[in-house]
């Protein structure tokens, strides 16, 4: 797949997605205060929106639920590294390990 | 003049020491967000072009399968923006550290906020008078996080190139995506919050303009708000 220039207007967009909330209250200091609810709200916002986007990846092939694809298996595998140990590399190793064994068992 | 600038090298070389052993955290993250870019068909330059101009691995990453997928725009840059509200929070929450810090120095300041970053700094900017030293303390780990992050993405760019592609690397960039879920989801309303998002995402897959992934997120927020007032009225403090 290639891409146009229209990706670095992308780029630039992302770009003030990020520095725009991370600036926000540093660059304004003291003077502006979020209210109390909309703080904890918001608390929310990135555990829902990670979810948004892994759980049907891992959950559809093809547009169609698949309760029992070699992704969810990965993403089980991965979920358990993460849970039991604290080595940043192993929840790659045993997810990428999963996909590729479930994989073969699969035939796919 | 040495003098003026000597709290400012104290503090960073304080920070820079405390943040040293944690930043080892950060390399298989650049990896693979650098496999990840390549994974989905950018060209080095693009790459490392979205790695300088956004420094956010969540947002990257998030946002990755939508640009692949050629999403709208309006959903790229609203996801990118949930995945980076926890920064309004946390930007909030150091902003004391910054009184006294000149403009110019807050803005890259802001630029350079990382959950890791946030992590070692808040203590001690709080706590610290000298706004120089503060500055130093904060400015070492950040710069370092972003010379690791800009190095280590261009290694995981070029190492995707020699590896086969039905080894699927991009599925790294999910597995990247649960590792930083789940120890959020140890608390219970962020666990609903994760699952009502996840669920409601899926079964609003045919929404147009696949607003089914806003709909989860506004779900998901909803939920995990509803559970902490109901968690807080069934055990009172």
């Amino acid at each position: 797949m290639t891409y146009d220039a229209s990706l670095w207007i992308i780029f630039i967009l992302l770009g003030l997605c990020t520095l725009l909330p991370r600036g926000s209250f540093i660059v304004l200091g003291n003077r502006v205060t979020l209210p109390g609810a909309l703080q904890r709200a918001l608390r929310y916002a990135p555990a829902a929106a990670l979810a948004a986007i892994v759980v049907p990846d891992v959950l559809l092939v093809g547009g169609e639920l698949a309760p029992f694809n070699p992704k969810l298996a990965a993403a089980i595998a991965a979920v358990t590294a993460t849970l039991l140990w604290r080595n940043p590399w192993l929840p790659f190793i045993a997810g990428m390990a999963a996909l590729h064994a479930a994989r073969l068992l699969a035939g796919v | 003049m040495v003098h003026v600038h000597s709290t400012f090298w104290s503090g960073a070389r304080e920070g820079f020491t405390v943040f040293l052993p944690l930043s080892v955290g950060l390399v298989p993250w650049a990896l693979v967000m650098g496999m990840a870019m390549a994974g989905v068909g950018f060209t080095p330059l693009q790459a490392m072009g979205m790695n300088v101009l956004v420094f956010a691995g969540t947002a990257q990453l998030g946002t990755l399968p939508l640009i692949a997928a050629e999403a709208p725009l309006w959903l790229i840059l609203t996801t990118a923006l949930a995945l980076n509200l926890r920064f309004v929070i946390f930007s909030a929450a150091i902003a004391p550290g910054f009184r006294g810090v000149p403009m110019p120095a807050r803005w890259v300041s802001g630029f350079l906020l990382t959950d890791g970053v946030f992590a070692v700094c808040l203590d001690k900017m709080l706590t610290v008078d000298d706004p120089r030293w503060r500055l130093g303390y904060y400015l070492a780990p950040a710069v370092w996080s972003w010379v690791l992050w800009q190095g280590f993405a261009l290694i995981g760019v070029f190492a995707s190139g020699i590896l086969p592609k039905q080894w699927s690397l991009e599925f790294m960039a999910t597995i990247a995506l649960i590792v930083l879920l789940v120890p959020m989801a140890k608390v219970r309303p962020m666990l609903l919050a994760a699952v009502v998002g996840g669920l409601s995402a899926t079964l609003l897959r045919n929404m147009p303009l696949r607003l089914g992934v806003v709909a989860g997120i506004v779900a998901g927020i909803a939920a995990g708000f509803a559970a902490e007032h109901w968690e807080h009225r069934s055990k009172p403090t």
